[in-house]
């Protein structure tokens, strides 16, 4: 994290300024702090505008930059210095860096009371409108008699000062960051049209219409035959064209006409709510520009991909190793999508290397099962492979009859896992299945994206295998180094440093058709440029839209309830917009009813991977009463359901052996989450239990059921079928969960070459998809670990079939 | 009587100094009312020699030489301004003139709701040891939508403000008149101006 200390007076000595420079020292393991000094910042001037010199410019470019802001102020006079007044001035007058930004106030002062009353100044001020920062709550940190408190080295003598200095800087860090997840700027959808509204004027009702797009104000018409003229005809001029300008109700009312300013503010709010969309979001967004910089931006390339996850960069990737152009437009400031956030490997067959480890029990009984099924259930397009599957299964089960013996795998049992795990039947009876030529080529090729992956430069861990969250079968590619971040990480690299572009914070808003044929898009920054790309080809790759609740809502056949606050494991940026592009170029959709809950969700941020989120063969689930509900096991969906039915919230219950086998966390995560109470920790069961409010004894007999199935290898109970560790080394951990939306298994309709089809089953010329935007493979529930193999096995098909259609 | 206004800002435009040019208007048949500006005031930086700069020292004399003072605050950020917060550091870190001087705190502001936390802060600032002005108390004058408040006359054009403020100018003459009896010879005044922060990091903590 990257922090700015301000030291908050302009004198030669300050008790502050070695405050923070402590702070600095002391904290530099974890963060950077920057110290400005107000040394050669100007008194503030109303009439003599400064905001452009550059010792205000460096204070307003650092603030924005950083990730928070810590104030260390004296207290002159019983409140703050005139000195840190005057540079608040200047950051709320024309420049606004502080809007939204994290703040923590500290303060030295010789009294023992420390500067109370000068930070709770601060406050105040820091809370101002034109300041609008957002200052942590609590954790005053005063430094009284701070004459006394440093030692030579400029080191804090007290321990205790230390500590509580750490906690609020624990904190904070927290802090900065829930603050940082608040300011990303949300997408806002409305329903077009033109809409009338009144908004109160100076002198009575204004009467306006306010035309919108789907995605922008695109005119503001107000009757202004009742207003006096002079003063408000510059409202009337200036108010609209800053808000269409940026696209933002964050305009600045014109001095002198504030009424009738706020007028049209709220006229075109009230219009905003009418067409289906949250004003708000255009409160928070950032002021215009202005219309100078309005400027459009024209590219041409060969091949222009949708979306900087998986799926496009792969695409990118592959044009460039074929030597031709791509550019990468990417609607967030970073790339990576839900594809960093994966943190489960990637399911390949790979028997060569699979038959090196041993079976784990409960493995073969899942094979045997397979054998069991009844044909007549097989749909015939799968019942070829089914009867091949069973022969092989056959014959692994032949030779190792007596024998503990190596783990089996083959693509015809990837493909009828995929086929299977992903059958479903929606709430009207409507049963949907993977398409057979899409599933047999994730399924054949998978491998093969292992490989390119390698050659881009991703490493992969080879000494384990194993199966990721809501999978089927231990088949999992685990890269080395953080997951998903290590795809995308290898990607990125690769595709920057062979001279291809990805245009960040740009989001594309409409394909470019000539004569039927898709030939580039037009995108829009968030600093409000329009960029436009011509290409030969348009490869979507803008992933799902587990991030739209409206649009779930919309086509949701499966679950009798998606909550309006749903949360969700998914990038806000996932909203469904490649698939809104594709319609718009009259593509068909498919399994659009299908999402998927993540059972094992945060219960407060929808967050995979806090607390102790395990390989599922180690989960024990239990409800709130301290009972197993369910078999661990089971599809998401069967999780998902049952946690339902059991009160939503539940718990995964761990000891210190399983602890070792979480994903993505450390000790130090651990604890801290212990701390803050979003996991739970005991040395004994009965401790844990009454930290949860269960009946011990009632969950101790879970437990001990649960050990002896582990044991038998046998669960009579929920017949979970794979077990590894029991729960018995202290201490114990109880992990709280909730379902939250995860994937979207529906999207635009595509071939076998990543073509996007359209309703009359054609070929629409000139565009492809590839990734989570695209339906038809995963059906009603896709399997843990196939999603990163569809998105680098059809992000390369699509680069390959976009070059060669060219 | 003679008092000195203060015009809380250092800004070209400003409805504060409007107000205080109403009253010199208005009650100029009554007292004295000398308005003092705060623009000349140089940047604040605990100089070691403890000297005031000229600006100051001409500010700090009118204060001296004057029976009160009526301190018209804008309201910048929830706060007063930088420029008068300035001005008081200097006051208080040189020549203390507000040392038990009447003070009464207006405020115009373009809203509605008037400069009613810089008064606040204002009041809480006059009050801290190194000033102990002797802030009038219960009187708040908020001017809001101060910028439609005067005509082409300088006039204020809302009665009931009109209204409000002789009352409360009134109830200033009278404190001062007040005050003036309580606080000759008063030894509280020698205490304070011998007030220092140095005395406090030295451990006589108040
Ligand atoms: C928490 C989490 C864990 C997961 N774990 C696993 C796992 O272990 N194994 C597995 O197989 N799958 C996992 N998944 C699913 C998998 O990560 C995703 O399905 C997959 O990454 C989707 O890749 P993609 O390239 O299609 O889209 P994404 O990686 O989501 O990328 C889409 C990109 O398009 C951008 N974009 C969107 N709209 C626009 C626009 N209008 N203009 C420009 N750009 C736009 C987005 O900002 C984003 O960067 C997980 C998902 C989540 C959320
Ligand atoms: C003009 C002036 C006014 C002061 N007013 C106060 C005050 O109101 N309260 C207080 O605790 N300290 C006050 N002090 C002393 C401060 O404790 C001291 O200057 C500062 O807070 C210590 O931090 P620093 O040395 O890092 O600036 C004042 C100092 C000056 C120069």
């Amino acid at each position: 994290m990257k922090f700015i200390g301000i030291v908050g007076t302009n004198a030669k000595k300050s008790y502050n300024r070695m405050l923070l420079q402590f702070m600095q020292k002391h904290f530099s393991d974890q963060a950077e702090i920057e110290i400005l000094e107000l040394k050669n910042v100007p008194m503030f001037n109303e009439s003599k505008d400064q905001s452009n010199s550059p010792i205000i410019q460096e204070f307003n470019q650092k603030i924005e930059d950083a990730d928070g802001v810590i104030i260390a102020t004296p207290e002159h006079n019983h409140s703050i210095p005139a000195a840190l007044k005057s540079i608040i001035e200047w950051l709320s007058f024309n420049l606004h860096p502080f809007d939204g930004k994290a703040v923590m106030i500290v303060g030295a002062s010789y009294s023992v009371q420390g500067s109370s009353r000068a930070q709770l100044h601060l406050r105040q001020i820091l809370d101002a409108p034109g300041v609008n920062a957002s200052v942590m709550p609590g954790s005053e940190f005063l430094l009284g008699k701070a004459q006394e408190a440093f030692d030579e080295n400029g080191d804090l003598k007290d321990n205790r000062t230390i500590d509580f200095l750490d906690s609020c800087f624990a904190k904070f860090e927290k802090f900065s960051d829930i603050i940082a997840q608040m300011n990303i700027p949300e997408d806002i959808t409305y329903e077009p049209g033109t809409f009338k509204v009144t908004a109160v004027g100076h002198n009575g009702d204004l009467p306006m219409e306010v035309t919108l797009s789907d995605d922008r104000i695109e005119k503001i018409d107000i009757d202004t035959s009742s207003e006096t003229q002079g003063i408000a005809d510059v409202a009337f001029k200036r108010i609209p064209q800053e808000i269409i300008d940026g696209q933002t109700l964050n305009v600045d009312v014109v001095s002198g006409a504030s009424i009738t300013s706020n007028g049209v503010i709220d006229g075109v709010a009230k219009a905003v709510k009418m067409a289906g969309a949250n004003p708000d979001i255009l409160k928070k967004r950032k002021k215009s520009a202005g219309p100078n910089k309005q400027n459009v931006v024209e590219y041409n390339t060969d091949v222009v991909v949708v979306g900087a996850g998986g799926a496009g960069l792969t695409a990118a990737a592959r044009v460039i190793q074929d030597g031709s152009k791509a550019i990468v437009v990417e609607k967030f400031p970073a790339v990576g999508g839900n594809t960093v956030r994966a943190g489960g490997p990637m399911n390949a067959a790979d028997p060569e290397w699979q038959n090196k480890f041993q079976e784990i029990p409960g493995e073969r009984h899942t094979l045997k099962e397979i054998m069991e099924i009844d044909e007549s259930t097989i749909d015939s397009d799968y019942l070829a492979d089914f009867q091949a599957l069973k022969k092989q299964i056959a014959e692994y089960l032949q030779e190792n009859e007596d024998k503990k013996a190596y783990l089996f795998d083959s693509k015809l049992l990837h493909r009828i896992q995929t086929y299977l795990g992903g059958k479903r039947t929606d709430l009207n009876g409507n049963k949907i299945y993977g398409q057979y030529d899409l599933v047999k080529v994730l399924t054949d090729h998978a491998l093969e994206s292992v490989k390119w992956l390698e050659d881009i430069g991703v490493k992969f861990d080879k000494t384990q295998v194993t199966m990721p969250v809501g999978a089927l079968w231990r088949r999992g590619h685990k890269p080395l180094g953080s997951q998903g971040f290590a795809f995308i990480e290898a990607l990125k690299k690769f595709v920057e440093s062979h001279g291809s572009e990805i245009i960040t914070d740009t989001a594309v808003k409409q394909l470019i058709i000539e004569d039927g044929k898709v030939c580039g898009v037009i995108a829009r920054s968030s600093d409000g440029k329009k960029v436009i790309v011509h290409a030969k080809a348009v490869i979507l790759a803008s992933g799902g839209f587990g991030a739209n609740t409206k649009m779930l809502k919309q086509y949701n056949t499966y679950w009798s309830n998606i909550d309006d606050n749903i949360k969700t494991t998914n990038s806000p940026a996932i909203t469904g917009d490649g698939i809104r592009l594709g319609v718009s170029a009259g593509a068909k959709l498919v399994g659009m009813g299908f999402s998927q809950m993540m059972p094992v969700s945060d219960p407060e941020t929808g967050e995979l991977f806090s607390g102790l989120q395990v390989p599922p063969q180690n989960f024990v689930m239990v409800n709130q009463k301290g009972k197993r509900f369910v078999n661990e096991y089971g599809s998401r969906d069967e999780l998902t359901k049952a946690a339902i039915d059991n009160g939503s919230l539940f718990y995964l219950i761990a000891d210190d052996k399983i602890k070792k086998t979480a994903y993505n966390t450390s000790q130090a995560q651990i604890d801290k989450q212990v701390e803050q109470g979003t996991l739970y920790r005991d040395d004994t069961l009965e401790g844990l239990a009454k930290q949860l409010g269960m009946d011990p004894e009632v969950f101790v007999d879970t437990i001990n059921k649960y050990n002896s199935y582990v044991d038998n290898g046998e669960d009579p109970e929920f017949h979970k079928s794979a077990f590894d560790l029991k729960v018995k080394v202290a201490p114990f951990y109880a992990t709280p969960r909730k379902a939250a939306v995860h994937h979207t298994m529906g999207g635009l309709k595509i071939d076998t070459k990543a073509h996007v089809i359209n309703e009359k089953g054609e070929i629409i010329q000139g565009l492809y998809a590839a990734g989570e935007v695209a339906g038809g493979i995963h059906a009603g529930n896709r399997l843990g670990g196939n999603s990163l193999s569809d998105i680098f096995t059809f992000g390369r098909i699509a680069a390959n079939n976009a070059l060669e259609d060219m | 009587m003679k008092l000195v206004g203060i015009v809380g800002t250092n800004s070209t435009e400003s409805t504060n100094r409007r107000l205080l040019q109403y009253m010199q208007q208005r009650y100029g048949k009554k007292v004295e009312l000398k308005i003092c500006e705060i623009v000349d005031i140089p940047v604040f930086d605990e100089p070691e020699d403890k000297t005031a700069p000229k600006a100051v020292q001409v500010l700090s004399e009118a204060i001296k030489n004057s029976d009160g003072v009526i301190f018209a605050t804008p309201e910048y950020d929830h706060s007063v301004t930088a420029a008068l917060k300035n001005t008081i550091e200097w006051l208080s870190y040189t020549t203390r003139p507000l040392i038990n001087k009447p003070v009464m705190i207006i405020g115009a502001s373009h809203g509605s709701l008037g400069t009613s936390r810089a008064q606040a802060h204002l009041r809480q600032i006059l009050e801290a040891p190194e000033l102990k002005a002797l802030v009038m108390p219960n009187v708040e004058f908020l001017l809001g939508r101060s910028l439609q408040a005067f005509d082409d006359d300088g006039k204020l054009v809302y009665e009931d403000k009109v209204k409000e403020l002789d009352k409360d100018f009134n109830e200033f003459i009278s404190f001062v008149e007040l005050t003036e009896k309580l606080t000759v010879n008063s030894k509280f005044f020698e205490e304070n101006q011998k007030f220092s922060w140095d005395q406090v990091a030295n451990g006589e903590d108040m």
